[in-house]
């Protein structure tokens, strides 16, 4: 690991930033954490803030991560979805898996949207791919294949009804 | 133009503090955000400055408050609106508990600690004390940007403390 200085230089680290559990929700646009700096029902936010966040914030690009300090004596967690709605999480005494965990289940995506999405980015990755969701729905877009036969009839050594017909 | 969209939809909902602005008709937020650095791959906090517009005038310095992206600007630098005022300075309620907040301590808690000690006609009440901003131009000029004045100039500023 190169450069790598100060506490804790694992979380700088590609693997451990890819590694994030928790993508929030597309609605969720910000995400505030609120906590005191003393105190001892604060360490849970505190540690939460300073292992989870970093894989937070990377994972999802496009909110904006705000830490408010020592505002109220209990800490917790708000996110303002873009229809105007809150969501309030009251973490006070809470140890940092405790709130991760919680947090997957409320604001997070579950596995198989997560999966789903992976599946959507795959297919339009690979720029050979046809099909539902591509770039081209058919092969015959593309110049050099067989012709789209609801345009231009296919010949006949191709047609099912003339290779096997009977009579 | 799939990263204008982007940009735009990172800037729809933002949260940030009011800070001090000579502009009479907006006012200035300030949002900090996260940002990547490539090498260190380490987050620093970059703010950006928004000119908001504030109708009801409900923004005070120090707030910190929600806004919006308006659907076009309504001048070239007024590009948000104010949604609402989250935290007025000064005067939270703790959203868990729905107290009012003086940092770490509930007001009531202090109110308590003052009974207990013996209150004087001189102790500041909570309660009875005037709104937000009643020395705002007369003695307070914290809404405005302020600098500290190392020489005295004929013109007397305001503005300088």
């Amino acid at each position: 690991m190169p450069f790598m200085k100060g506490r804790a230089p694992i979380r700088r680290t590609l693997n451990y930033l890819n590694a994030g559990k928790l993508v929030l929700k597309d609605k969720i646009k910000v995400f505030s954490v609120a906590y005191n700096i003393t105190g001892q029902n604060n360490v849970g936010t505190k540690e939460f803030c300073f292992w989870y966040l970093p894989q937070i914030q990377y994972k999802n690009p496009d909110v904006q991560i705000v830490t408010l300090k020592n505002l109220t004596p209990s800490p917790f967690i708000k996110c303002y979805l873009d229809d105007g709605r809150k969501i309030l999480i009251d973490v006070d005494n809470k140890s940092k898996e405790d709130i991760l965990e919680h947090l997957l289940h409320t604001v997070g995506k579950s596995k198989e949207t997560l999966d789903l999405e992976l599946l959507k980015a795959e297919k339009k990755d690979n720029p050979a791919n046809f099909g539902v969701g591509c770039d081209r729905s058919c092969m015959c877009e593309v110049f050099g294949q067989v012709p789209c036969s609801g345009v231009v009839p296919l010949p006949k050594f191709m047609r099912g009804k003339y290779k096997n017909q009977t009579d | 133009m799939s990263r204008n969209v982007a940009d735009a939809a990172r800037k729809f909902l933002l949260l940030g503090q009011c800070v001090p602005t000579v502009k009479q008709n907006a006012a200035k937020i300030r949002v900090k955000r996260l940002e990547l650095d490539e090498n260190l791959l380490m987050y620093f906090r970059k703010e950006e400055f928004y000119y908001c517009h504030d109708s009801e005038k409900i923004c005070k310095t120090g707030d910190i408050v929600l806004i919006q992206a308006l659907p076009e600007k309504l001048t070239k630098l007024i590009t948000h609106e104010i949604k609402e005022v989250v935290y007025p300075f000064g005067d939270i309620t703790d959203p868990v508990t729905g107290k009012k907040v003086s940092k770490e301590q509930y007001k009531e808690d202090i109110e308590r600690q003052t009974e207990l000690y013996g209150r004087l006609k001189s102790t500041f009440n909570y309660n009875k004390a005037p709104p937000r901003g009643w020395q705002d131009g007369k003695k307070d000029f914290t809404s405005k940007p302020t600098y500290t004045k190392f020489h005295v100039f004929d013109e007397n500023d305001p503005y300088g403390i």
